[in-house]
């Protein structure tokens, strides 16, 4: 009785599994995409000494700590409509990103960037540029040496941000709810599903389900991640 | 080889490095306390610095010159590099780490192959271990292996000696003597030991604060009276070239034959790493031979050699006396024995010591 009241209890409306799917999605696609740019600035940040270096650090970890609705809103207003890139978009190629699948990517990305970014900088600071320089008299150029030696012994960094990026996805809602919108289907990734729920009443179950999945989710990829660091990094990179 | 010439001026951070000289084949020493300029002029010649004046060349091939900004990146100067800590990178094993370079190399100039390698360096057995698995003389035997894959004109050695243990120290020396007797390639050796320096080669240069002082043969070196200060520290010795007659499984023969007769020596001790008709460094401390006016004849001592004082050179409480006896020996005397003796240059004189102050140092 007890137990088929449960599975009962656990039988996902459509909406619901829409969240679910689309909030693996977009934060899959997120993460993903954000892996070019945190290897290019993680390594940029580990490898090249300059003066302002403090202000470009500052300027990335800036989703970090904004409230996300503002980050929401800054993104609106540069690839919104009438925004300054988005109008651009919109006359030229007839692309229109806010309110947009696209736009819930975009979002997460731009949130999840400063911990990949960290994730990356921090594994190649630990690689000794010594190997590089050895690659060098072997033959091999500046990229070769980069994706022979730096990248694969970055490998822990790699994915640990690529995790990190994937969970903060998962959670983000501010900046998603005003540059995607909260459109079932299409935006309504599972926090802003769970919001919905939260505000109508009657819809409790709903809630608590939504609820429970999200704890999942995230302990899921935090533990792993911890579990694959530290995995990863008990290879010590000593020749 | 065609030769490496340097003429480079090169400063960082109050160290200013003013070097020029010439390099040709064979095995050259570069002898220097820590921090005389030893590794940054491996690390300009090598292109992973660039000179602030001159040039860097190889026979005609221009490396660096500074007038016309010339700079040829380090990855295309075909010059091998073993770094002191080896460097082998630690996501590949040994072969992958070997065979790094022989992409960048097309086949048909691939001067030795990955089984002329190991066998030469005799690293069969470590082909699929990973680098934090060996031993510091294997890794060193590696990064050896890895750079000869890159087909260098010339290879650069960055303080071969210091990463092993004492006692393991000089295994490296038949393996770099080797290399460069089979494959014709010169070798630059950057130290901070004479001793262990002297039996790799008597070709040196000696570096005192980014600048040269002196190059040349290690006994002319010594007659300039440049040497000794320096070699008081580590202690003199004389180094003798011999010819292996005989390896047996457990014991060898070397000799030496000068025109006023040979020196033979009999180790029960297996020889490893050498074959029959190589050259092997013997020393012999100055202070073991003793000089005697005439041939000894009621006395233990074999090895008597015949020959000429070339030069008597006082420095502090020590004599020293440069004797040529079909090479050039170097015996360290009391100034009390000179004037007993009375030793003077042109002097015929008997060089004493005992077979068992030879040291082999393999």
């Amino acid at each position: 009785m007890l137990l088929s009241s449960m599975t009962n209890y656990f039988e996902f409306t459509n909406t619901e599994w829409e969240a679910i799917t689309l909030s693996l999605q977009v934060a899959f696609w997120s993460a993903l995409l954000c892996l070019p740019f945190a290897i290019f600035t993680g390594w940029f940040l580990a490898r090249r000494k300059f003066k302002a270096k403090f202000l470009l650090e500052g300027f990335i970890n800036l989703p970090l700590v904004l409230p996300p609705v503002a980050t929401g809103f800054i993104l609106l207003l540069l690839l919104g409509r009438n925004g300054l890139i988005g109008q651009f978009l919109d006359e030229i190629f007839e692309i229109k990103i806010a309110f947009s699948y696209y736009a819930a990517v975009i979002a997460s990305m731009i949130v999840a960037f400063p911990l990949s970014v960290r994730s990356m900088r921090l594994s190649i600071e630990m690689i000794d540029p010594a190997y590089e320089e050895a690659a060098k008299t072997l033959g091999a150029n500046r990229w070769q040496s980069f994706f022979r030696i730096t990248l694969p012994l970055a490998l822990p960094g790699l994915i640990s941000g690529f995790i990190l990026a994937f969970a903060r996805s998962l959670g983000e809602f501010g900046a998603t709810i005003i540059f995607a919108g909260n459109i079932a289907g299409e935006t309504q990734t599972l926090p802003l599903a769970l919001y919905s729920a939260i505000q109508v009443p009657g819809q409790e179950t709903t809630a608590f389900r939504l609820l429970i999945i999200a704890v999942l989710f995230s302990f899921v990829a935090m533990a792993g991640s911890e579990l694959l660091v530290k995995k990863l990094h008990h290879r010590k990179h000593k020749a | 080889m065609t030769t490496l010439s340097i003429d480079i001026k090169w400063s960082r951070d109050n160290f200013n490095l003013d070097m020029k000289a010439n390099f040709s084949d064979g095995i050259t020493g570069i002898f220097g306390a820590s921090g005389a300029g030893k590794s940054s002029l491996l690390q300009l010649i090598a292109g992973l610095e660039k000179p602030d004046k001159g040039q860097i060349a190889i026979g005609n091939d221009v490396l660096d010159n500074c007038e016309t900004k010339q700079f040829t990146p380090a990855h295309k100067r075909k010059i091998g590099y073993v770094f002191q800590e080896g460097r082998l990178f630690p996501h590949m094993n040994v072969q992958q780490n070997l065979l790094f370079a022989t992409r960048y190399i097309r086949e048909n100039k691939q001067q030795i192959s990955l089984d002329e390698v190991v066998k030469l360096l005799e690293i069969g057995s470590l082909l699929k271990k990973l680098p934090k698995q060996l031993s510091g003389g294997e890794k060193q035997r590696v990064a050896i292996g890895r750079s000869l894959l890159s087909s260098p004109r010339l290879l650069l050695m960055d303080e071969p000696f210091s990463a092993l243990d004492t006692s393991l120290r000089r295994q490296i020396i038949p393996y770099l003597i080797k290399i460069n007797q089979k494959l014709k390639l010169p070798i630059l050796v950057v130290s901070h030991d004479l001793p262990d320096l002297l039996n790799l080669s008597q070709k040196l240069l000696l570096v005192k604060n980014g600048q040269i002082i002196a190059q040349g043969n290690y006994l002319d070196l010594i007659e300039q009276d440049l040497l000794i200060n320096i070699m008081e520290e580590s202690g003199l010795n004389n180094m003798i070239s011999f010819r292996i007659e005989r390896i047996e499984t457990d014991y060898f023969e070397l000799s030496k034959t000068t025109p006023k007769g040979q020196i033979r020596i009999k180790r029960n001790k297996k020889l490893q790493h050498f074959e029959k008709g190589d050259e092997i460094n013997v020393s012999l401390r100055p202070e073991d031979i003793a000089i005697a006016l005439n041939q000894v004849k009621d006395v233990s001592i074999r090895n008597q050699l015949e020959g000429t004082i070339l030069q008597i050179i006082k420095h502090g409480n020590q004599t020293y006396c440069l004797v040529d006896v079909g090479f050039k020996l170097l015996v360290t005397i009391t100034e009390t024995s000179r004037q007993s003796l009375k030793l003077f240059q042109g002097e015929t004189v008997w060089c004493l010591f005992k077979s068992m102050a030879l040291k082999v140092n393999v």
